[in-house]
């Protein structure tokens, strides 16, 4: 920690009171919690998470439908079987991460749709991975 | 030893974080209202296309086809600008944020051996994380490491970090680098130097010490001084201490960027108003929030970052500017603030201020100062400026400027949910 960072903590101000209460304080004040932010629970790493929204259906069978949001974390590392937002062909893709021999398995959530094998010279970045799907219901 | 590290043509690089379909092609990012190329791909540069270039130029190549044009979309940079930073902030004590690209990082402590792993790591980091592409350059001087960051960025073979961390590569280093690119020699002073058979660092750096001072003064000493590998810009600005604090506890907390904004606005209003009655102007702005210490049962967050002017100031638009890109580079979502103020420091009498070495805008410095002073005739004085009659724009809630052309502005991906990418 730097000084002048400390010097700032160290100042304390000239009060800290809450105030002159009358009668009886709440009984709830005990039980006094910050309320849920789900952007603490949601995002681990703000400085590498971005979203995305859904188009289309190819990853229908995983429950994840267009207009979905995506919470992507960048700063992890694809494990197998995880869903990512993938770049190929010019457009961002969702998939699932398999590991193969020769490379990558890009793999749908939709029979309708192909897998894609990322061997060498194959156009591909992965972008980031998929944490969380947030879905509107109403 | 220090170390810079500055983003590779930072706004074409935040383009394509979110388009990499523009990798590998010619990009150019566009000023305010599509005026000029104020940022260019490395392929754009090779085409010829100089920086500052008007746009009408080169419209009919970006209607071909043959480079792609950005309408400038200061949103999504500040907020990449601003993740890079944090990471930064994480990996060493003290970062000091030079624009909104680049800063230097102090890495007292640290063993050299241990200093190119360490960039690397950083760099990787900020790549996989971010998605922009930084070069690093490690010396004993700021100067000097905005040398070795250029060489960092220009040959391959350094993988992104340089270290002048021996006689031997600190001289071989200002041969290599013209006069010109010296931080600190604008353009202008280029014509003098060649006059005087100056054509590199390595020829100015041997110069006496006598003949710089006297051709030069004060800032020609301090730049020879730091080419030779003794630092001199940071010393010189622990022995001004004096600096004016503006700052204020809340009734009620907030967490709202646009509230902390305004209320910092009228912070850095204020101390520029006390720069102009006491006749002096600051090299430096700080801006702080605290969270509430007492209260135990929250996160508690108590950022702070100093930005430096190219050139001391003290008109209210420089000052207010500078302290509201600050505050957007430590504010973060989720926190409750109790807390902010503007420091003004480097502070320097306004009649000492010395631009000669610098290259910067006179004539934008001369309309602020003007403008500065209409305000405060007309706001008279000790009026707080919460009251004031007259009051910048850029105070008001709402940053985004209607009716400036910005035709090939991409989508605000990080900071507004209705233009977040779209996935397949």
């Amino acid at each position: 920690m730097t000084d002048e960072k400390k010097a700032q903590e160290d100042v304390l101000p000239a009060m800290a009171h809450d105030g002159i209460h009358a009668g009886f304080p709440s009984p709830a004040t005990d039980y006094m919690q910050q309320a849920i932010d789900l952007n603490k629970e949601l995002v681990k790493h703000p400085a590498a998470t971005f979203y995305g929204r859904v188009v289309g259906d190819s990853m229908i069978d995983a429950g994840v439908e267009e207009g979905d949001i995506l919470v992507i974390d960048r700063a992890l590392e694809a494990r197998e079987g995880d869903m990512a937002v993938c770049f190929v062909d010019g457009e961002f893709t969702l998939k699932h991460i398999h590991y193969t021999e020769n490379g990558l398995r890009l793999v749908p959530a939709n029979s309708r749709y192909p897998e894609i094998e990322v061997v060498e010279g194959v156009d591909f970045i992965m972008w980031g991975v998929v944490t969380y799907v947030i879905k509107k219901v109403r | 030893m220090i170390a810079l590290v500055d983003c590779n043509n930072f706004f074409v690089s935040c383009e394509r974080v979110f388009r990499p379909e523009l990798e590998g092609k010619p990009v150019v990012v566009l000023s305010n209202n599509d005026g000029c190329v104020v940022s260019r791909s490395n392929e754009s540069k090779a085409l010829g296309i100089k920086m500052c270039t008007p746009f009408y130029k080169i419209r009919h190549l970006a209607e071909n086809g043959s480079i792609v044009a950005c309408s400038s979309n200061y949103a999504l940079y500040g907020d990449l600008s601003a993740r890079v930073m944090s990471i930064l902030a994480d990996a060493v004590p003290k970062v000091e944020i030079y624009s909104v690209d680049e800063a230097y990082l102090h890495l007292d402590g640290i063993s050299e051996d241990m200093m190119p792993g360490l960039c690397r790591s950083i760099a990787s980091k900020v790549r996989k994380w971010v998605g922009i592409p930084v070069s690093i350059g490690v010396a004993p001087t700021k100067t000097l490491a905005k040398i070795a960051s250029h060489f960092a960025k220009t040959y391959k073979g350094y993988g992104g970090v340089c270290m002048i961390n021996t006689e031997q590569k600190r001289v071989k280093a200002l041969e290599l680098t013209p006069i010109e690119e010296v931080w600190g020699v604008g353009r202008k002073l280029a014509p003098k130097m060649a006059g005087w058979g100056i054509s590199t660092a390595m020829d100015f750096a041997a110069r006496p010490r006598e003949w710089v001072d006297r051709k030069l003064g004060l800032h020609g000493v301090r730049t020879w001084e730091e080419l030779g590998g003794r630092g001199c810009i940071e010393a010189e600005k622990e022995d001004r201490r004096k600096s004016i604090c503006t700052s204020r506890s809340f009734a009620d907390m907030t967490g709202e960027l646009q509230d902390l904004s305004q209320r910092v606005s009228d912070f850095a209003a204020r101390c520029a108003r006390k720069l102009r009655e006491e006749g002096s102007a600051a090299g430096e702005v700080t801006v702080f929030l605290h969270t509430n210490r007492f209260r135990y049962d929250m996160e508690q967050y108590c950022p702070y970052v100093t930005m430096r002017l190219d050139v001391p100031a003290n008109s209210t638009a420089e000052i207010v500017g500078t302290a509201l890109k600050a505050l957007r580079l430590i504010w973060r979502q989720g926190y409750m603030y109790k807390k902010a103020g503007v420091i003004v420091g480097d502070i320097v009498a306004s009649d000492a201020v010395q631009p000669a070495m610098f290259d910067f805008d006179g004539e934008l410095r001369e309309k602020n100062d003007r403008i500065s002073r209409v305000m405060d005739a007309v706001n008279g004085s000790g009026k707080s400026d919460g009251n004031s009659l007259l009051r910048l724009a850029s105070q008001r809630p709402g940053n985004y400027s209607e009716g400036i052309r910005s035709d090939y502005r991409s989508n605000r991906y990080s900071t507004s949910l209705d233009e977040i990418i779209e996935v397949h």
